[in-house]
């Protein structure tokens, strides 16, 4: 093929390097070693981060709540929480987005990376959840679909239930403690709900079982995968009700709670994780459970 | 002036060309391990929970169950889709660099009679890898192209005119090429099972990234 266009080859060349060297890990890897190795500043993104469609951000935990969020307001206070703005000034965009664009995901791309990028997107992408959104979305769009998918996952864990009666109180908050088997300080990842064995635990979105397990710490676990980097975790159940894979629905008996596992006696540990960070619970709660001494894990 | 930037080009072609063919599969295999990232996390979910009720029986073992979370489920996950992605532009777009061009019969010539002496299913794999990460990674960077140029310009025709007009373009004038370095080096590479091993899940992962 030798002497045919070489301006056209030039230039197709040039745009694949450019892919290559802007937006592939294998790119920032050669483009840090050179940094290192001319002692010079680099912008690659960590390696980790290509993956994912820059869809896997963890958001910075938001205050704590005033008054119970609106079930048909949680998206607008998540991407509130997000822009630092105040909730009733996000409601109508974002109403007005969903209305014109049919879907939640794409007001929220709307809402952070521009009506053009959400309407470009929803021409191109596979589906309309934000993950294949932001798939379709060139690498620059990366900076305002993390801010989107902040705020996707706040608003859908504004949105979520309780996995027990409200009157069910917590013996051990979500944060450092004093590990009451072990001993030393260590990071509490969830609440303890002390409740008696048997209690139906409930799912508290729609979701997909990503685990149904058992182990000798966290006894009898659940891990419900909820879309949108949300994803929630019960431990020390004496059975479950659901297996690997099934898709469950809000407010579904998922299993009865127990003592399984490493445990002072019968409770819940209820987890929230965004994008695989655990978060506080009660964050997200304007009604919180008293609390009280009991069992704990 | 035209000649002069045509013959320029033509002379600096032997170094661009393999950088090109180079940077064609590594897009392409990130494309194809970013499908392959959201499988892996479902596999190392049901891993971690085999081995947390293995470490969760001897207490001096009981201490890794909460070593591993969530979060180092999702960074694991990552890293094995990382890992994945970088043996294959390994396998199959750093062996590209060694690209040599020839006449454009003769290369095509060449290209058939390598095909006709593959002795081996396990031999074709690379070149298989080369022709759909090079397709993947060609429809990657016309993705991109239309993007960058319709939200900057808002020019809808515009953009879906370059997307085809790149994809085209690389789809003509870099992806045989690189499918006949592939078949080149094939001849030689050794690992043919292993390598047959990491590529096949990404051949599939390829095809779905297609669009």
């Amino acid at each position: 093929m030798k002497g045919r266009l070489p301006l056209l080859e030039l230039f197709l060349s040039a745009l694949c390097l450019w892919a290559g060297w802007y937006h592939t890990p294998a790119g920032a890897l050669v483009r840090t070693v050179g940094a290192w190795f001319f002692r010079t500043r680099t912008t690659a993104r960590p390696l980790l981060a290509y993956f994912g469609a820059g869809t896997l951000v963890p958001p910075r935990p938001p205050p704590f709540l005033a008054a119970p969020v609106p079930p048909a307001q949680a998206l607008a206070y998540g991407a509130a929480a997000v822009l630092e703005s105040e909730p009733a000034e996000v409601v109508p965009r974002l109403r007005s987005f969903s209305r014109r664009l049919g879907s939640d995901d794409a007001a929220l791309l709307a809402l952070f990376c521009g009506e053009d990028a959400a309407l470009y997107a929803l021409d191109e992408a596979r589906s309309s959840t934000l993950d294949d959104l932001a798939r379709a979305l060139p690498p620059r769009a990366e900076a305002c679909v993390a801010r989107a998918a902040q705020a996707a996952m706040l608003g859908e864990t504004y949105a979520l239930g309780w996995p027990l009666p409200e009157t069910v109180r917590i013996t051990s908050a979500f944060g450092a403690r004093e590990h009451p088997i072990l001993g030393g300080w260590r990071l509490h990842s969830g609440v303890d709900l002390g409740t008696a064995i048997g209690t139906p635990v409930h799912a508290v979105a729609a979701g997909v079982v990503r685990r149904a397990s058992s182990d000798g710490i966290n006894g009898r676990i659940l891990v419900l995968d909820h879309g949108r980097g949300v994803v929630t975790t019960y431990c020390h159940n004496d059975a479950l009700l659901v297996r690997n894979g099934q898709r469950v629905e809000k407010g579904q008996v998922i299993a009865r709670s127990g003592d399984s596992g490493r445990t002072t006696g019968p409770h819940l540990h209820y987890q929230i994780d965004l994008a695989g960070e655990p978060v506080d619970p009660l964050r997200f709660r304007a009604r919180r459970p008293k609390t009280g001494n009991g069992a704990t894990d | 002036m035209r000649w002069n930037l045509h013959e320029r080009a033509a002379r600096i072609r032997w170094a661009f060309l393999p950088l090109g063919l180079c940077a064609l599969a590594a897009v392409g295999a990130h494309a194809a391990a970013d499908v392959v990232g959201d499988r892996v996390l479902w596999g190392v979910d049901r891993i971690d929970a085999l081995f947390d009720a293995l470490w969760s029986k001897w207490s001096f073992t009981a201490p890794l169950v909460e070593l591993v979370g969530l979060t180092q489920r999702t960074w694991f996950a990552r890293a094995v889709a990382l890992i994945w992605e970088l043996l294959a532009d390994a396998l199959v777009a750093v062996p590209l660099l060694g690209y040599g061009e020839r006449d454009a019969a003769k290369e095509w010539q060449a290209g058939r009679d390598l095909l006709r002496r593959a002795r081996s299913p396990l031999g074709l794999v690379r070149p298989l890898a080369a022709l759909l990460l090079s397709l993947a990674g060609a429809f990657s960077v016309g993705r991109m192209v239309q993007g960058s140029l319709q939200l900057a310009l808002h020019l809808s025709w515009l953009g879906h005119l370059a997307r085809a007009a790149v994809l085209t373009g690389l789809a003509v004038l870099l992806v045989p090429r690189a499918v006949f370095r592939s078949l080149e080096h094939a001849r030689t590479a050794r690992f043919r099972l292993p390598a047959a091993v990491v590529l096949a899940p990404l051949l599939v992962a390829a095809l779905l990234s297609l669009r």
